[in-house]
């Protein structure tokens, strides 16, 4: 202590008022139940996979996200001093957004140094002159606090573009929440629900109207975001549909989603993509991720950006030091909360200080883009001071001085029984958002733990932990309403079909179609591989059609050694079309549809994919059976959730229309291939394969024959692996698709289905050139199906191209 | 030298698709601009297939700007730029009297509307930036005290002599370092090379779009660039104001200069750009014709 804020004790064993109840608590608790309910936030964690993608980490792309359970408490009275001071905050910076999109009056008479907004890369110089409705260019904002050693809070850095954070608090809060019931309930915590109601109502509020009823889309730059779940996550809680930038078009000056449905129009558009990305038209061009056009309708006011383009600007720590001069003015009264000193290298004055104060000073990046990591002045020797100087006096503009902090320092759950509770520099992010009415802060916030490795960063990205935030309440809570349910359920339900998007439909399309891909190919290779083993005269000869099929299927090369060829399909991921490789595919499927399908369905596939057995070189038959048995098993477990936990709308016909157009097109293969390879090899192998053996052997007593396996695996429409089974399925949901998107031709295909199922039974033989004929038939049908599909439903999802002239 | 001539200039731009594009958004900077010394007396620019939807507009540096959406199906979209403008003698003779070029480095006091345009085009933008080596290239003329013109006159000549014109040694998004290294390119690269020499010593200078007549007499030097899309420097000081330097034909721009627009640098004021649905590829073509005409 000394020269820290400790935020719990105020002197040796003297808890601060506000932390009594919890200091009490720590004390009356064991560790073993303190580590009880660690666990339980961290499984907690896992099972709803709040993940946070750090691009570096070599152990994946997701990392769970860190939680330390015991909160951050905040007293009342220093949230007054908070919510007044970053509500000013926000309204300032919100009209010096303003002037710069606009007359730019503070750059003219000097307030702020021209070089400095015309240098910067935020400076979007397209999104000038857009005037968005109700002057408000910042909906959303978010600032970076901490506490000096005299207990004074500093603002140290401004989020002004797409603020992340919001969506972990929230997570925060309800896990930490449920563990710590009791006294969630007798601290009087404010809730956090009013807030992002009010971040609902309000872009409502202030977002165009026409063509129907207001949409607000979540534009996501997609899975591979490090805060992906963080969109997934509000998408859900706010009722927004989830979009990427190919999802939305521009039509007639107006932004669309295209739908399944057709387009929609889209009136407000909360965006996690940054700023340059968002429109490859005017801003970057080499932008796959954006929407082109989307600044001219924001220039038009037809569509709300929260935040506007260009906002991205005042992140800068360039202009933290002009705004105490810039509030007097604009707004007529001090600043309430101070920034930490910062200097603009640019000026020379600024320059000189930072230069005589080095030891005591943090030198960052003046240009968000132009990020670099921040050089602590009193780490350098002599010899890196000189190169810093000599940086500095060629590109001084490039550089701000931050004055460095000493984070106050707050509990954690330490992670030695010597060591129960420890003390480690914490910062806060809080949340404000522009209401009708003005600014309103969410009470509550991120608190983010300096990381072990550097205590004085604190960053996310930088393996740095979080905290839950409580602000206590000395008047009553808000306890009202809550957009959240109870849980999070196992399986996301669609909001409503008119706004699924197009590129969703084909990825669950593609869900199902590969699903069923990974259990046929199981299944053939634990045939094959079973044959292998089998020493029974009565089926040697069975083997040959099923490596044809394998063959036929793709996953084996039949003139290369049977065996090798046999386990690399079935474990080798680099070998293209191998199971694995098709799991993959599927993963990876999984992944983009978070938003609509459970994380069990990840979680089922992932632990196939996690199985030791993958990389090994030699590994036993009896081994990679055990695994093939495993992936069927699983791939049960998938169709299951598909089944018993997805609601029927058009989402989910595209995902069983993949699945059983994928099923139907191997059994028209399967049959095919049985019917070539003529009587002497049995027809078990067949029967084992469409998992209809049990039921064969229950109705007919009988060693196999053509007649009865025939009507069961192609007519018989009781059977689910029979081929008028699935056909019926298709026919049944494409027309319930056309019902409501409007008729596009899938007559070819029910007609080629009705001709085999109405096969005669004394053409259900081998020597019928009739039944081969209809077989054929369907098959290339259902191979059309899915070209027409996808011109129909999904072609719009192409994403497109960018040309530029050259001269 | 006529006071005044007036030309035609035609600007045709052809994509041939490799497939039907269904969606395109293009973005046009095809249409002259009015300055002091260049009237526009018409200016057309016509998008086939018919766009459904087009609008006008100007940009952040004051240059017209055309929208325009097609949505009809094609695989070829042409963009004819027909204008007719007349162009003033804005002549400033080389020798003529100019403030010390410290002056022209110095910030503008007082910012105002004037002084805000142009410190902007005082720092590196993202394709043009300050750099050590452009500036000693640039302090060979830029000697302590040397009146601005005569200066940036040299640097002009200088880039005019010493560099070599060569289609094939650079394109679109070659950087000022590599053409300092090898001293070749084109009209655009000359440019942002002089561009980035002024902008290393701390003075204004932009970029200009336009076209440049091709006027080869018989027996005389052809101009380089003649019949195309052209690139040239407009340069600050203070009581001279904006001139315009050539450094790929070495001489001052004048009467055979046609502007279309200017910014920082290319993509500030790129004549066409597009975003197309549908396409894997494409092929472009480009005419450029520049006709003197009765006034």
């Amino acid at each position: 202590m000394g020269d820290r804020f400790d935020e719990l004790l105020a002197g040796p064993r003297l808890p601060r008022p506000h932390w009594s109840r919890i200091y009490e608590k720590l004390a009356s608790v064991s560790r073993a139940e303190i580590d009880e309910r660690q666990a339980a936030a961290e499984r907690q964690i896992r099972d709803s996979g709040v993940t946070y993608n750090v691009y570096a980490d070599p152990n994946g792309i997701e990392r769970p996200w860190e939680l330390d359970v015991l909160p951050f408490v905040i007293s009342p009275e220093d949230w007054r001093v908070i919510e007044a001071g970053i509500s000013q905050r926000a309204k300032l910076l919100n009209l010096i957004l303003g002037d710069l999109y606009g007359d730019q009056e503070l750059i003219r008479t000097g307030e702020i140094p021209a070089t400095l907004i015309h240098g910067q890369s935020g400076f979007l110089r397209p999104a000038h002159q857009t005037r968005p409705a109700g002057g408000v260019h910042l909906h959303l904002y978010a600032a970076d606090l901490a506490r000096s050693p005299d207990g004074r809070w500093w603002v140290m850095a401004d989020r002004t573009q797409a603020p992340s954070g919001a969506g972990y608090a929230l997570e925060n809060r309800l896990i930490v929440s449920r563990i710590f019931p009791t006294l969630f309930r007798d601290l009087r915590v404010q809730h956090l629900a009013r807030f992002f109601a009010t971040l609902r109502d309000s872009l409502m509020y202030h977002a165009p109207t026409g063509d129907g009823p207001t949409l607000t889309v979540l534009l996501t730059p997609g899975p591979y975001n490090e805060t992906y779940f963080e969109h997934t996550l509000l998408a859900r809680y706010l009722g927004f549909p989830l979009v990427e930038g190919g999802d939305l078009t521009v039509r007639g000056g107006r932004v669309w989603l295209k739908t399944l449905g057709g387009l929609r129009r889209v009136h407000a558009i909360l965006r996690r993509q940054d700023d340059v990305w968002c429109d490859p038209l005017e801003l970057r061009t080499d932008s796959a991720l954006g929407v082109a056009g989307l600044t001219d309708c924001a220039r038009r006011g037809t569509v709300l950006l929260a935040n506007s383009l260009g906002s991205g600007l005042l992140e800068s720590g360039a202009l933290l030091g002009f705004l105490p001069r810039l509030c007097k003015q604009l707004l007529g009264e001090p600043l309430k909360l101070p920034s930490i000193a910062t200097w603009w290298c640019g000026e020379s004055a600024a320059l000189h200080d930072a230069l005589n104060n080095v030891d005591h000073v943090v030198f960052k990046s003046a240009d968000p883009a132009d990020w670099f990591d921040p050089i602590f002045g009193q780490d350098l020797d002599g010899i890196k001071l000189k190169e810093l100087k000599r940086r500095l006096h060629a590109h001084p503009e490039r550089f701000v001085a931050h004055e460095m902090v000493r984070f106050s320092q707050a509990p954690i759950l330490g992670r030695t029984p010597q060591q129960p509770i420890t003390a480690r520099g914490i910062g806060l992010r809080v949340f404000a958002v522009a209401s009708p009415t003005g600014y309103v802060l969410m009470p509550g916030g991120l608190t983010r733990v300096a990381s072990n490795n550097d205590v004085r960063i604190m960053a996310m990205q930088r393996g740095g932990g979080s905290k839950d935030t409580w602000v206590l309440s000395d008047g009553p809570v808000d306890t009202g309403f809550t957009l959240l349910r109870s849980t999070v359920s196992v399986t996301e339900l669609q909001r409503s079909s008119q706004s699924t998007p197009s590129r969703i439909a084909e990825n669950l399309y593609w869900f199902g179609r590969f699903q069923e891909r990974c259990d046929d190919e199981a299944r053939l290779l634990r045939e094959a591989m079973d044959q292998g083993l089998r020493e029974d005269d009565d089926e040697t000869l069975a083997i040959r059609p099923v490596l044809a099929l394998a063959s036929a299927y793709g996953i084996i090369d039949s003139k290369m050694p049977i065996e090798a060829e046999l386990i690399a399909a079935a474990i080798d991921e680099s070998k293209p079309c191998s199971l694995p490789a098709n799991l993959r595919t599927l993963e990876r499927l999984a992944h983009t549809l978070r938003d609509r399908v459970s994380l069990d369905n990840l979680r089922t596939i992932n632990s196939l994919l996690r199985s030791p057995l993958l990389g090994r070189r030699t590994p036993t038959l009896a081994a990679v059976v055990g695994w093939l048995n495993q992936t069927v098993t699983n791939l049960t477990t998938l169709s299951g959730f598909a089944i018993d936990g997805m609601t029927r709308d058009s989402g989910w016909r595209f995902l069983s229309i993949g699945r059983r157009l994928e099923r139907l097109i191997f059994q028209c293969l399967s049959l095919r291939i049985a019917l070539d390879s003529g009587p002497d090899s049995g027809l078990t192998w067949l029967l084992r394969l469409s998992d209809s053996i049990v039921t064969y052997h229950s109705r007919y007593m009988s060693r196999p024959e053509w007649l009865p396996v025939l009507d069961l695996l192609m007519q018989d429409i009781t059977n689910p692996r029979s081929i008028a089974f699935q056909s019926n399925g298709i026919c049944g949901y494409l027309k319930l698709i056309e019902s409501t998107y409007g008729n596009y031709g899938s007559e070819r295909f029910a007609a080629a289905a009705e001709a085999l199922s109405g096969t005669k039974p004394s053409d259900l033989n081998p020597e019928s050139d009739n039944l081969r004929a209809r077989l054929i038939s369907l098959h290339d049908e259902a191979l059309k199906l899915n070209d027409h599909l996808s011109q129909c439903y999904f072609s719009h999802v192409r994403s497109s191209s960018f040309l530029e002239q050259v001269y | 030298m006529t006071a005044t001539v007036r030309y035609r200039v035609i600007h045709e731009t052809a994509y041939d698709y490799s497939e039907e594009v269904t969606s395109s958004h293009q973005l046009a900077h095809l249409s002259p601009r009015i300055t002091p010394w260049q009237k526009v007396i018409s200016s057309h620019v016509t998008i086939t297939p018919e766009p459904s939807e087009s609008s006008q507009g100007i940009d952040y540096f004051g240059n017209d700007l055309v929208r325009a959406f097609v949505e009809i199906p094609h695989d070829r979209l042409t963009v004819l730029a027909e204008s007719v403008v007349e162009i003033s003698s804005n002549a400033l003779r080389p020798e003529a009297l100019s403030p010390s070029w410290e002056l022209a480095a110095q910030p503008t006091d007082g910012l105002g509307d004037k002084g805000n345009d142009i410190e902007q085009y005082r720092l590196a933008s993202p394709m043009i930036p300050r750099l050590a080596g452009c500036a000693r290239y640039a302090r060979e003329s830029f000697r302590t005290g040397r009146p601005w013109l005569e200066a940036a006159f040299e640097l002009t000549k200088r880039i005019h002599n010493e560099f070599t014109y060569d289609p094939t040694a650079t394109d679109l998004n070659t950087p000022v370092a590599k053409v300092l290294a090898t001293r070749t390119g084109v009209c655009q690269d000359y440019a942002n090379f002089m561009i980035s020499c002024l902008r290393s010593l701390n003075m204004p200078a932009r970029y200009v779009s336009g076209y440049i007549l091709n006027r080869a007499a018989p027996g005389a030097e052809k101009l380089a660039g003649a019949d195309a899309s052209h690139a040239w420097v407009l340069a600050y000081c203070p009581d001279l104001g904006w001139v315009a330097f050539d450094p790929t034909n070495g001489k001052l721009a004048d009467l055979e200069f046609i502007t279309l627009g200017w910014g920082r640098e290319y993509t500030d004021v790129t004549p066409l750009r597009g975003v197309v649905l549908g396409a894997a590829q494409q092929t472009m073509s480009i005419a450029v014709e520049v006709e003197p005409i009765a006034c």
